[in-house]
């Protein structure tokens, strides 16, 4: 063992820290790790099912029983992979039966229900003590470890039961049926003996071997670890560690020095004479590490060729089909214009404004029950209803006018009056539509018209005169 | 070669190129944390169920009494990790007795979304049954993350500082200056040294002292003393003075 080869970062850790320095060991060899239990360990279980083949119910004991004898495989490993050494299979083989006999019997009786196990098995295993030796070694550790030696087994029995009830649950749905027990009728009488069948046992024994496998491992490598952190706090092997590079350094330093010094009193031997390279080959060396590589970066950067006059001759053939392509590019153009006109007049209703959808409304022929077509009036209006009021038929004189009025308005200033509207209402309109002297006059109209229609009471001849005088709805330069 | 220890600080470098060390937790002392978890939300539920059917039934019926304290035990069960989790300590009940928190795998504190989804997939590493996915994946992953951790980006780390045992020893030896120029490890090592040293017996010590002839060039105990005193003077280059200390490693003007 030579502390320099250590593969296992040491430093004094807190005990849990430890632990899971243990799990990183052995995650880093779990393949060799595994095989070399799978040489080892599944023989005795293939053994240990033969023998208690009539009655699996024990097997699962058994194999929890015999485990401080797997332990030894993988701490082997781990204890040797510690110290930059892997052994493979032979080496491996050729220390099993020492690795599995030396302290085989305590360990298996009255030790096996030691709760610092796998703490305790390294000292067991790879300090050669024998008998109380043992004892009185692994009672000077557990001062220091003991506490979370315990605290080890506890977490990481735990986990096993764990994770084998898990691998069970996850895998009872693929049981075949005649396996399955009838929990049924275990709850109601208890009767372990035929509830449950035996594929049931041999399934359960199985998944603990797997789990056992799977867990036992790392219970092992977090021991190991745990047991080299004590070792570490005790005996300050970081220190040493630390301390045999220094002193290799400074001696290598001490060395250099001496030949700088022969160097310059003239004597020949320089520091790489000193050590029978060739320079020329150390400078090649170290030139090929991969520090020195060099490194390129090509960039390629695209540079658009523009056509220089020599090159505007162009074969026909291209030309012929650039006519072609600017033809359909202009057809092309041409159909969109086209389509998007006849779209636009199509849905010209979506892009119209509100007050102008009004507009489109038609006007209405008859109000209140009254035609106000333009055809069914006079020419003159004025001129009719004068004549109508000298005749003295002044409901007529007022109706001419006021249908008059509401026509031109209707027609011509698009007033949006429906005919549904009454005197009211159209009045109403006619101010919201603006054009104020429009409006003072319909006003006084409306009035006039109102009572000489459902009251009978005449207008006042200055009113009327008013009214036939100041007749506004006329054509500019001209009547209606 | 030094790359290839197996060892459980993760390196993360920072984002000013500053590296730290995250000292990650393992799932052996993470089963610890979560079972007391465990412990201390169901000892919470049953309370809370007594209680509630003590008092309530009464004034608004025992269905709805039922149906609240259901309700309570589902966000206990979902949330209990979560709240504690993205609370300033970054740790549960269980972590904090254990001296473990969550942080980023940048080193940072973990964050409130990051405490959702590290949580709400523990659904899937209880898968088959009783986190088996999850062991099984934390013991594989070189940071001991599960399926949560890994798609949230965090880990469980160890709060706490770890711990300098310094024992109440006078050393008695002169101050005096290494004879060569040590390297960080190198003077790391001295100090630790001289911090540890009481822990040992005799005979370990000399034995370490001798390892360092060639720098402190004496046998024995002579060699143990300049050990020492070289180790002292790395703690304290200077006599102490009334003056500010002077500051090391940074230089007085910039070129």
């Amino acid at each position: 063992m030579r502390l320099e080869d250590i593969t296992v970062a040491l430093r004094p850790r807190q005990p849990w820290e430890s632990v899971d320095l243990g799990c990183a060991m052995v995650r880093r060899d779990y393949g060799s790790i595994i095989g070399l239990w799978a040489c080892t360990v599944v023989p005795l279980w293939i053994v240990v099912c033969v023998v208690l083949r009539s009655s699996p119910e024990w097997i699962p004991l058994v194999v929890w029983w015999l485990k401080p004898l797997y332990d030894r495989v993988p701490l082997f490993f781990l204890s040797r992979a510690a110290f930059g050494v892997r052994p493979g299979f032979i080496e491996t083989w050729k220390e099993w039966p020492r690795l599995w006999l030396s302290n085989c019997l305590p360990a298996l009786l009255w030790r096996r229900l030691s709760f610092i196990r796998s703490f305790a098995l390294p000292a067991q295993m790879l300090e050669g003590l024998r008998g109380s030796a043992v004892n009185r070694r692994i009672k000077t550790l557990a001062m220091d470890g003991g506490g979370s030696g315990v605290s080890l087994s506890y977490a990481f029995s735990k986990i096993e039961l764990v994770v084998w009830i898990g691998l069970m649950l996850g895998t009872y749905g693929m049981l075949p049926e005649s396996a399955q027990p009838d929990w049924d009728g275990l709850m109601s009488a208890f009767d372990v003996e035929n509830a449950v069948p035996a594929g049931f046992l041999w399934w359960g024994a199985a998944c603990h071997m797997v789990v056992v496998s799977l867990i036992e491992p790392f219970y092992v490598g977090a021991g190991f670890a745990l047991y080299l952190n004590c070792r570490t706090r005790i005996e300050g092997w970081d220190v040493e560690l630390a301390f045999r590079r220094m002193a290799a350094r400074l001696t290598s330093a001490a060395t250099a020095l001496v030949i700088a010094v022969l160097t310059l009193f003239g004597l020949q031997p320089s520091a790489f004479a000193a050590e029978g390279k060739d320079p020329d080959k150390v400078v090649k060396e170290v030139l090929e590490r991969p520090e020195f590589e060099i490194h390129k970066i090509q960039t390629k950067e695209w540079v658009p060729e523009f056509k220089t006059p020599d090159n505007i001759d162009s074969p026909p053939h291209l030309s012929a089909f650039g006519a072609i392509g600017e033809l359909l590019f202009w057809v092309l153009i041409i159909g969109l214009v086209v389509w998007l006109v006849i779209y636009l007049v199509n849905n010209s209703h979506l892009f119209t404004s509100r007050g102008a959808s009004k507009t489109a409304v038609k006007a209405p022929k008859v109000l209140m029950g009254m035609n106000i077509t333009r055809e069914s009036l006079p020419d003159d209006i004025v001129a009719a209803a004068r004549a109508a009021w000298a005749a003295g038929d002044f409901k007529e004189a007022l109706s001419l006018l006021y249908r008059g009025s509401l026509s031109w308005l209707v027609n011509r200033r698009r007033v949006p009056i429906i005919d549904s509207d009454t005197e009211e209402d159209c009045l109403v309109h006619v101010m919201q539509a603006g054009e104020k002297i429009e409006a003072d006059y319909f006003r006084l109209l409306t009035g006039a018209w109102v009572q000489v229609a459902y009251a009978s009471l005449p207008a006042s001849n200055d009113e009327m005169g008013r009214l036939l005088d100041q007749w506004p709805f006329i054509e500019k330069g001209g009547e209606a | 070669m030094a790359a290839a220890r197996a060892d459980t600080l993760q390196p993360v470098e920072l984002a000013d190129g500053v590296e730290i060390q995250l000292r990650v937790a393992g799932p052996a002392v993470r089963s610890m944390a979560y079972m007391i978890d465990l412990l201390i939300r169901i000892g919470i539920d049953i309370g809370v169920a007594i209680l509630a059917f003590w008092v309530l039934p009464v004034m608004i019926g025992p269905k709805v009494t039922g149906g609240l304290v259901m309700l309570f035990m589902f966000f206990m069960e979902w949330f209990y990790n979560v709240l504690f989790e993205a609370g300033a300590k970054g740790a549960t009940p269980g972590q904090r007795s254990m001296k473990l928190r969550v942080m980023s795998v940048t080193g940072g504190p973990v964050t409130l979304a990051q405490a959702v989804m590290r949580n709400f997939l523990r659904v899937v590493d209880f898968m088959p049954g009783l986190y088996l996915t999850g062991i099984v994946c934390m013991l594989f992953t070189k940071r001991f993350q599960r399926l949560g951790d890994l798609v949230a980006n965090t880990v469980v780390t160890y709060a706490d500082p770890p711990t300098a045992i310094t024992p109440n020893v006078e050393i008695r030896a002169e101050r005096r200056a290494p004879s060569q120029v040590l390297t960080r490890e190198e003077q790391a090592a001295l100090l630790q040294f001289m911090e540890r040293a009481p822990l040992w017996a005799d005979e370990r010590r000399l034995e370490l002292a001798a390892l360092t002839q060639p720098l402190t060039l004496a046998p024995g105990v002579e060699g143990l003393r300049r050990l020492c005193g070289m180790a002292l003077w790395l703690q304290e280059p200077e006599e102490k003075r009334g003056g500010p200390p002077p500051i090391k490693g940074a230089p007085l003007f910039r070129s």
